[in-house]
């Protein structure tokens, strides 16, 4: 196994974190923020330490997490579905998450941990359960026909959304907690939201990690990779399964962040090529910190106001992704 | 298999989502906070204990100095008890009254608050208001911030409270009570004119008419509606349950108020644009010529300038009344 590709994603991971953990509205010196990280705490900036390990270090975790969920969940969506316009949103996550979400919060909460938890709780479930709800519509006997389950993620995902505008519509009282959270990012603060989702994400990407071979084979088409001995239905089950719940855990907090799980997969396809092997974990590590360049460049673009990350990802992506097929457009990956 | 694992992954994402919620530390119970840190410091001071609007118990060790506000509301709040000297960060949609432009900007476009910038200002005490969602005031918590969150009020008498209640967090008890005896004053007198009318004018209230054929406007439970009828008006949309209403011209035309105010003027909406909208012509307000331009501040934000709003509502409805 070449391990350069590794090499390179990790680096860009690991300047994309030192990046995020060093830009702010605040400006901490980098002597600071080194002693905060060590352990050793100047004394005379009592708040660099709040800033750094309250604020910015849980948020580079979250959002390495969530972007290493969507970039994994793409690839192992568009290799499932063996069609490069597949994103992790294909199948109703982020509409059922949305209804799930906007429908917590028309009920009033009371304020306690289970209150706050409501909303991503919601989100999660809404979520999974609108996948599976895709996935027995579009089952025909034993087989899941691919095209079957697109066709019921589309018209699954117009009624959720339908009745999320509804919803909103009703509890106009909610309305901007409901926009705000449907552009993609909420108010953050504290490690609960990143060791919550931190057991799904164990889960779900582990099972994707696992899945390259499977994937590879579906590449064939099903019936080729059932005579090579793939069990094609229940393998397609496994990944979807494994892709929804990533998916969903990364929606239930950060909100529905656009275009990474699509071109994040295509980038590190394009550089480093089709097998699925490696194609799965490079996905997860470079997504990871796409999202993270993503939401530094959201908190500086207009600062100190801060951008939708989700704003950023379509904005700044698209164009670099046109960039990257450009260079690459000879090689006929697909 | 799939069934089985359907339940399975259920079973297991519901308990995963327990656990988590289970397993919720109480919040900011490890890190030292400022506010424990100024607690040792003045040992003599008699803490002062508060219930908030979400129910949570909230303390202070003394009146509190340094003060965030995260709604125009609340900032309109603290300086009309006196405390505006002690704000040291408001939302951006703070502008009123002029000086609270000059304070530092912590942000709150589409509910986004500039967290660190909050930090950095060493509150000991963040004024959250009704358009705070909960999270908000747990993330602000989770960074050892003490934050009041100040309920949107129903009533006017609900706003004196709120004056009372910012008035006691910042040691202001004396002004609020001065300032809640003349508001109630101003609405007294309000009040015993407007018991003699006897023509009650009906009053459409726009708040948007960016689709000209389907306006928005303020149904039972708002302020808008509450101190129309206070002004001695009737809000037509005021039978309709819902704060925020979005007419059918069709119906409005059913309606015809005697007087259209627009809340929306500040958007670039007059008499002018009002009259050039199709259908809307047939209205007697706009033949009468009976619309008039309302900031919409004096309504839309629960604070003690809801009584301008009043005075102003009953000098547009009641002229000869209010000279």
């Amino acid at each position: 196994m070449n391990p350069r590709p590794y090499l390179l994603v990790l680096l860009f991971l690991a300047l994309a974190a030192g990046l995020s953990i060093a830009v702010g509205s605040v400006f901490i010196p980098p002597a600071d923020l080194w002693r905060v990280l060590t352990g050793r705490p100047p004394e005379q900036v009592a708040q660099a330490t709040v800033i750094i390990l309250t604020l910015r270090l849980p948020r580079t975790l979250l959002i390495a997490l969530t972007g290493a969920a969507l970039g994994g969940s793409g690839a192992a969506y568009q290799g499932v579905f063996r069609n490069p316009l597949a994103d992790p949103y294909l199948i109703g996550v982020a509409s059922g998450a949305g209804l799930g979400a906007v429908a917590a919060m028309s009920l009033r909460w009371p304020y306690s941990p289970l209150g706050l938890l409501a909303v991503p709780a919601a989100a999660f479930l809404g979520a999974l359960l609108t996948v599976f709800l895709v996935y027995f519509l579009a089952r025909v006997g034993k087989v899941v026909p691919t095209t079957n389950l697109i066709l019921a993620g589309v018209a699954v995902s117009a009624f959720a959304s339908a009745l999320t505008s509804f919803l909103m519509l009703r509890s106009t009282g909610e309305l901007h907690r409901a926009v705000a959270w449907l552009l993609g990012g909420s108010t953050i603060a504290g490690w609960k939201p990143a060791l919550i989702i931190l057991p799904y994400l164990t889960i779900g990407l582990g099972l994707l990690v696992l899945s390259g071979h499977a994937l590879n084979l579906l590449q064939f088409g099903d019936e080729q990779a059932a005579q090579m001995g793939l069990p094609v239905t229940r393998a397609k089950t496994v990944i979807l399964l494994a892709a929804s719940l990533t998916t969903a855990a990364a929606v239930a907090f950060s909100g529905v962040i656009g275009f990474i799980g699509l071109i994040l997969p295509h980038v590190m396809r394009l550089w480093f090529g089709p097998d699925y092997r490696r194609l799965l974990p490079l996905a997860a590590l470079g997504g990871a910190g796409a999202l993270l360049v993503a939401d530094v460049l959201a908190r500086l673009i207009l600062r100190p106001q801060e951008l939708p990350v989700g704003l950023v990802t379509a904005v700044a992506g698209a164009p670099f992704f046109l960039w990257v097929l450009r260079r690459a457009k000879n090689q006929g990956y697909w | 298999m799939f069934r089985k694992s359907f339940f399975a992954l259920l079973i297991l994402s519901l308990l995963l989502t327990a656990c988590g919620a289970a397993s919720t530390p109480a919040p900011a119970e490890a890190q030292p906070t400022p506010t424990e840190a100024q607690a040792t410091e003045t040992p003599a001071a008699a803490p002062l204990t508060f219930t908030d609007g979400l129910g949570r118990p909230v303390s202070l060790a003394a009146p509190a100095q340094r003060v965030v506000s995260l709604a125009p509301s609340n900032t309109e709040i603290l300086f009309a008890v006196g405390a505006g000297a002690q704000v040291v960060g408001r939302d951006m949609f703070s502008d009123y009254p002029a000086e609270a432009l000059a304070i530092q900007d912590i942000g709150g476009s589409m509910g986004e608050y500039n967290l660190e910038a909050i930090v950095a200002l060493q509150p000991d005490l963040v004024l959250a208001g009704g358009i705070n969602p909960p999270e908000l005031v747990a993330a602000l918590e989770e960074l050892g911030l003490t934050v009041y969150f100040l309920p949107n009020p129903l009533t006017l008498e609900e706003m004196y409270l709120n004056l009372e209640t910012v008035a006691a967090l910042t040691g202001h008890e004396a002004e609020a009570a001065a300032l809640s005896d003349s508001l109630r004053a101003r609405v007294a007198s309000v009040d015993e004119k407007i018991a003699s009318v006897t023509e009650r004018p009906t009053v459409y209230y726009e708040l948007d008419a960016t689709d000209p054929s389907r306006p928005y406007t303020a149904g039972a439970g708002t302020f808008v509606d509450l101190l129309i009828s206070r002004a001695g008006g009737v809000n037509v949309a005021g039978e309709i349950e819902t704060p925020w209403v979005q007419l059918d011209i069709e119906t409005l035309l059913v309606y015809d108020p005697d007087l259209i105010l627009l809340g929306d003027a500040a958007w670039g909406e007059s008499a002018e644009t009002v009259a050039a909208r199709p259908g809307w012509e047939a209205l007697s307000a706009v033949q009468n010529g009976a619309i008039y331009p309302f900031d919409d501040n004096l309504v839309s934000r629960p604070g003690p300038r809801l009584v301008d709003g009043l005075e102003a509502l009953a000098r547009l409805l009641h002229p000869a009344l209010f000279p």
